[in-house]
């Protein structure tokens, strides 16, 4: 393996795991690293639902919006249009914990860099 | 002993009357706050401060003397304990490890004789680069101690947890209303919730996360459905549903209300069970025999959570923003609001009611 370089994280993962591996090969650390691992976020659900309403009207949506925007963030309910603070990003609030009058404090989020 | 008698005078007397019992609503808020507010007032009473609750203290558990109360804190993986008196923390359940990760997210509920706290859990293993989604279980921890007692496999999408009056029985409502034997966590039966009403309506939906049956002791929902081969055109064939469980008896009855033209996010009963109380943009107010609409009243803005007085007669509606709606439970009218602290934001958390002797 010392004339590959890894080339992301889950190359470098392996890479590490094979050298753990190496110094104490009682662990089978390598066989941790997984090849494929599909789900992104905390939910595998796409769900639309803050555009529009059941009814095609937008009266059934969240008056105002900020009454809704931590109750779709906490429980990672709708982790696209919305950061997760249940897992990824907890601090995304931190600085506007009254909605209504503190949304401006919220900024966009950016996934972390790995590897 | 003309003077020892002056003196025990007031506390002889003290003791001979009934104590008073005094209604209060606990409304957890962003990012650390436990709101008590005092219902005759209709005020603050105390804000309570809790280490390391962040982003939000969602669902809180009160002990049947209104002195203490559980509560999911910390991203939803630990529980803690609180002295609603001192605010101080007696103990603090961590529900996860380094290895695997552990969410309450909605259920969680304390047995009638205060020794059990039931709390519905979602473990996910965590490895070098991949996740592994475990069992879904239901979890009973000695309230004093914190110690594991039993724990037992639940099905998944388990959002209210609630124990029968008796203690036997625990209810976790979910896609149906599974339901677990009280001592060991264990599925022992299930009351149909989707498979509900076939033949003449489709499968029910239900979505509620809030737990507020204690006035009532019985847990209520609303749900929505279709009259089945109904014409989508048609917005009569649109059902809004209501589910109750009494607690007492463990007898659930789900009936359609009205045509779907407006959401409840939930329901709440009034101790009387004469009533249901329902909560979005609008509040609403249900006969609950016949689960005929009453009265809807429009709202500022939107509210999650509903709760209802001991004495049946007001309405209490939290959550969502930084603020607590009082209204007439007969006439809906508006009565006041109370403003919580910095107008902090309640989002999701349930707000309840307890009572406490004075």
């Amino acid at each position: 393996m010392k004339h590959l370089t890894p080339a992301n994280a889950r190359a470098k993962a392996m890479d590490e795991a094979l050298e753990a591996e190496a110094a104490a090969p009682a662990e089978g650390s390598a066989e941790e690293v997984l090849a494929m691992n599909a789900l992104v976020g905390c939910t595998t659900s796409f769900d639309p639902g803050w555009e529009i309403d059941a009814f095609g009207g937008v009266a059934n949506l969240c008056q105002p919006m900020e009454a809704d925007l931590y109750g779709c963030a906490d429980p990672c309910w709708w982790p696209a249009q919305v950061p997760d603070t249940m897992t990824t990003y907890p601090n995304w609030t931190e600085n506007a914990p009254a909605s209504e009058a503190d949304w401006r404090q919220l900024q966009s989020v950016f996934p972390r860099l790995k590897g | 002993m003309k003077t020892l008698t002056a003196l025990l005078a007031p506390a002889l007397l003290a003791a001979a009357a009934p104590a008073l019992a005094r209604d209060y609503l606990i409304a957890p808020t962003r990012p650390d706050r436990l709101v008590i507010v005092d219902t005759e007032e209709m005020a603050v009473d105390k804000v309570i401060t809790i280490d390391m609750a962040a982003p939000l203290p969602s669902l809180p558990v009160v002990s049947a003397d209104g002195r203490r109360a559980f509560v999911i804190v910390a991203q939803n993986e630990e529980i803690v304990e609180i002295d609603l008196e001192s605010g101080e923390e007696v103990q603090r359940l961590i529900l996860g490890t380094e290895q695997e990760r552990v969410k309450a997210l909605f259920g969680m509920d304390l047995s009638p004789d205060g020794t059990t706290l039931a709390v519905y859990e979602s473990p996910v293993g965590l490895f070098k680069n991949h996740f592994e989604v475990r069992p879904t279980r239901l979890s009973l921890y000695d309230a004093a101690t914190g110690a594991l007692k039993a724990r037992a496999e639940a099905p998944r999408q388990v959002t209210v947890i609630a124990y029968s009056k008796d203690g036997s029985r625990i209810y976790g409502m979910g896609r149906e209303m599974h339901v677990f034997d009280g001592a060991t966590g264990q599925k022992v039966d299930e009351l149909p919730i989707h498979g509900w009403g076939k033949g003449e309506y489709v499968q029910p939906d239900v979505l509620d996360a809030w737990s507020q049956f204690e006035v009532a002791g019985m847990v209520t929902t609303p749900f929505y459905t279709f009259r089945e081969g109904g014409d989508p055109a048609d917005p009569e064939a649109y059902r809004t549903g209501l589910l109750t469980l009494d607690l007492e008896t463990g007898e659930m009855v789900m009936k359609d209300a009205e045509a779907t033209d407006i959401f409840y996010f939930s329901t709440a009963a009034d101790p009387e069970k004469r009533r249901i109380f329902g909560v979005y943009n609008q509040l609403a107010s249900f006969d609950l025999e016949t689960r005929a609409p009453i009265k809807r009243v429009n709202l500022p803005h939107s509210y999650y959570s509903v709760n209802v007085s001991s004495d049946g007669s007001t309405v209490y509606i939290g959550g969502t923003l930084g603020n607590i709606g009082v209204y007439d439970a007969e006439t809906l009218e508006k009565k006041g609001q109370i403003d919580l602290p910095d107008g902090y934001s309640m989002s999701l958390a349930s707000v309840r009611l307890f009572t406490r002797d004075e």
